[in-house]
C-alpha cells in the first residue's frame, strides 16, 4: 500500500510521466481526477453553491491538515492556503518534484466549478512555495476583475480556449 | 574542520541507528479518500498506456520516493521497513500483524482499510489496486541482498515477506 499520507508523492511521479508525453496527456488526467472528485462534490456544490463549497473545503482543511483560511461572503468564497500540505510533501521528497505540480489543482477544480456555473480565480503566486489564493465567484464580471490582481494566474484546458 | 568531521561521523552513526526516525514521519489527520484517487489513477494509466507503464511508475515510487528505506535495506537494516509498515498501517487503522526477527520480517494484513475504503467509495476496486504494493515492494528490494514477496491472500488481505535472497 502506498499510504494515503504519501499519495501526493505518487501523484508527482504520475505527473512527471504524463508531462513527458505532452500537455494534452496531463490535461486528460486532471479531467479524470475532476470527474472522480465530482462524486464527492458535484451534488453538494449544485445544491448549496458557495456554502456547499465552503463545507467541502472546510472538511478538506481538517482531514488534509491544511493551514488554510476560509472566508465566505454573499458573492464569493476565498481560500487562502498559508501552507499547502500537498506541495510541501512533494518538495520534501527524495524523488524530484515536478516543476508545475501546482497546476493540477486548477486542472481539476476549474472544470468542476465551471459545471456549477461559478467562476474560479486561481492565484498560485509562486510554484515553488506551498501557498496560493483561490477565489470562487458567483458573478463572472467580478471574477474577471479579480484576475487582474493575481500574481500567477492558473488556467485549465477549457479556460485557455 | 575537526568539528565538521565529527558532525559527519555523528550523522553516519545515527543513520545506522535502528531508532532513527522514518524519512516520512507523517502525523495529524488521515485523508483516506486519496486511495480513491489512486484507484482512479491506476485505471486511467492502464487503460491509456498499458500495465507496463503503471508498473514502471510504481517502481519509481519504490526506488526514488522510498530511497531512504531502500538504502537501509541495502545496508541490512530491514527493520526500517517494518517501522514504516507499522507507522502507516496504524495510521490507517488496518488490522495487521508483524513478525520480526533478524533474518526476515513478515507483515500479514488481515484487513486492508485502503482497499475497503475504495470499495466503499466506488464499488469496484481495480483488479490492479494491489499492484501498488507488489511493484513498489519489488523496487524497494531490487539491487539489495533482500527480496520482498507479496502474496494476495484474498480480498483486502495479503502477506508481505522480506528475507535474504537465496
Amino acid at each position: 500500500m502506498i499510504p494515503s499520507d504519501h499519495f501526493t508523492r505518487f501523484y508527482n511521479e504520475v505527473f512527471k510521466f504524463l508531462e513527458d508525453q505532452g500537455e494534452e496527456h496531463l490535461e486528460a488526467y486532471w479531467l479524470e481526477i475532476s470527474k472522480n472528485q465530482e462524486k464527492h462534490t458535484l451534488a453538494l456544490f449544485k445544491e448549496k453553491g458557495l456554502k456547499g463549497m465552503y463545507e467541502y473545503w472546510d472538511h478538506i482543511r481538517i482531514e488534509e491538515n491544511c493551514d488554510l483560511d476560509l472566508n465566505l461572503d454573499d458573492d464569493k468564497l476565498e481560500l487562502k492556503m498559508n501552507v499547502c500540505p500537498s506541495l510541501s510533501k512533494v518538495l520534501d521528497n527524495d524523488a524530484e518534484p515536478m516543476k508545475r505540480y501546482c497546476d493540477h489543482c486548477a486542472g481539476w477544480i476549474g472544470p468542476l466549478i465551471d459545471k456549477v456555473d461559478h467562476h474560479l480565480v486561481y492565484d498560485v503566486i509562486d510554484r515553488n512555495k506551498p501557498q496560493c489564493v483561490v477565489k470562487i465567484f458567483k458573478d463572472k464580471e467580478k471574477a474577471i476583475e479579480e484576475e487582474k490582481n493575481a500574481k500567477l494566474l492558473m488556467r485549465w484546458p477549457k479556460k485557455k480556449k | 574542520m575537526k568539528l565538521s568531521l565529527l558532525e559527519n561521523l555523528n550523522i553516519k552513526v545515527h543513520k545506522n541507528n535502528l531508532d532513527q526516525k522514518l524519512r516520512y514521519n507523517d502525523g495529524g489527520n488521515v485523508h483516506m479518500d486519496f486511495h480513491g484517487a489512486t484507484n482512479t489513477t491506476i485505471e486511467f494509466i492502464i487503460n491509456k498506456y498499458g500495465i507496463d507503464t503503471m508498473n514502471d511508475i510504481f517502481k519509481k515510487v519504490g526506488k526514488d520516493v522510498y530511497k531512504d528505506i531502500k538504502d537501509h535495506i541495502k545496508k541490512g537494516n530491514i527493520k526500517m521497513l517494518a517501522k514504516h509498515w507499522q507507522h502507516f498501517f496504524d495510521r490507517e487503522k488496518a488490522d495487521y500483524s508483524i513478525s520480526i526477527n533478524e533474518e526476515e520480517i513478515i507483515l500479514t494484513v488481515h484487513r486492508c482499510t485502503a482497499y475497503e475504503h475504495v470499495k466503499k467509495l466506488v464499488g469496484n476496486v481495480s483488479s490492479h489496486f494491489c499492484d501498488q504494493t507488489i511493484k513498489t515492494n519489488e523496487a524497494l528490494a531490487d539491487n539489495t541482498p533482500y527480496e520482498i514477496k507479496t502474496e494476495i491472500l484474498g480480498e483486502a488481505a495479503c502477506r508481505q515477506t522480506i528475507r535474504k535472497r537465496a
